[in-house]
């Protein structure tokens, strides 16, 4: 009885492959659209820190010839945008270095779970301990340092503070956005 | 590259039938076939320069398939604008018995977690314990007792 029940799930089975082998299924178009591709994946958080770093390296320089910032300041902001982008193309290689064609599942598991820790981790330890420092630091050179006879320095914090919120809000919907791929992609596999 | 790319083409077609099939046991309808089918080629394309001819087709071509249908994320716009497969069937609508018999094997595999789809597919494909576990990246003695626990699953249903 139970033989028969997976002879015929087996038999099911053969019958699928056999009415598909029938069917054309792939055309000529979609097989040339799919080799026009470059590999040029989806890479948006990788991407928008690059973009971030490209940003920092040539504003803060030119910010600190024209304005207020100190070199100090400048060269601090440039390591510490420099170490995020190695930080977080270091994070991500793992994931885009996961092959298709000779990863197992577990090992797509395993990468995945790693790469959601880290991030976490990131989110949790890193950002607090670098975001922090600098903006005391950001706070004092543009605030304190030239702030104009007779107004409070309060005051002039607010531009840096509402800056660091939308930053602070557009890196905190990648991250989420990073993490949330990740944690789809394990419950998918490690579902029930 | 011609190779490369007329190496592709041809694992394509001669796989279209097992792509289509593992895309079809993961998915809820046709559109979300299409969608992991277009996908598991982006993914094979991708993967090509790694890949060596003498190696067993087969099992990688599963492993690639697999992969994308359990890593997909469904909700994400696709990288390209989709291209219709050339399907004279629904597998999800038609009525004749072909089609019938597909949704009943459906019907009970897509009850099974993901994982469990994979090794339950890969086992009624005649796949040994050792090669399920070369796809699913555990051991072979694991196999069977995942195995023994998915059959018990099945007979409930």
């Amino acid at each position: 009885m139970e033989e028969q029940y997976f002879e015929e799930m087996r038999q099911q089975m053969a019958a699928l492959k056999g009415q598909l082998d029938k069917q054309e299924i792939v055309s000529d178009h979609l097989i040339r659209k799919i080799m026009k591709m470059r590999t040029k994946d989806i890479k948006s958080t990788k991407n928008m820190g690059i973009f971030a770093a490209i940003i920092g390296f040539i504003m803060f320089p030119l910010n600190s010839i024209a304005h207020s910032w100190s070199w100090a300041f400048t060269i601090a902001t440039g390591a510490m945008l420099l170490f995020c982008v190695i930080a977080t193309i270091y994070i991500h290689r793992p994931v885009e270095k996961l092959n298709y064609m000779t990863s197992d599942l577990a090992t797509v598991a395993r990468v995945m779970a790693h790469f959601k820790k880290q991030y976490d981790n990131w989110l949790h330890y890193v950002t607090p301990a670098l975001i922090i420092p600098w903006l005391g630091w950001a706070c004092y050179e543009f605030a304190w340092k030239n702030c104009p006879e007779g107004l409070n320095p309060l005051w002039m914090t607010l531009p840096i503070i509402i800056g660091a919120a939308i930053g602070g809000a557009i890196g905190y919907y990648y991250h989420c956005k990073a993490v949330n791929a990740a944690k789809d992609i394990l419950e998918q596999i490690e579902e029930q | 590259m011609k190779q490369q790319e007329e190496l592709f083409s041809r694992l394509v077609r001669e796989h279209k039938s097992t792509i289509y099939t593992v895309c079809y046991m993961f998915s809820k309808d046709e559109d979300e076939v299409q969608d992991l089918f277009q996908e598991t080629l982006i993914n094979m394309w991708k993967g090509m320069e790694g890949f060596r001819e003498e190696s067993k087709i087969g099992t990688w071509i599963y492993r690639v398939a697999l992969n994308t249908c359990l890593t997909m994320e469904r909700k994400k716009k696709r990288e390209i604008k989709k291209v219709p497969l050339q399907m004279d069937v629904n597998l999800f609508e038609d009525g004749d018995a072909n089609a019938k018999q597909a949704r009943m094997l459906h019907q009970r595999i897509s009850q099974l977690a993901y994982v469990d789809r994979a090794i339950v597919m890969l086992w009624l494909e005649g796949m040994s314990y050792d090669e399920i576990g070369a796809v699913v990246g555990i051991s072979a003695q694991n196999v069977a007792v995942k195995l023994f626990r998915i059959k018990e699953q099945l007979k409930k249903m």
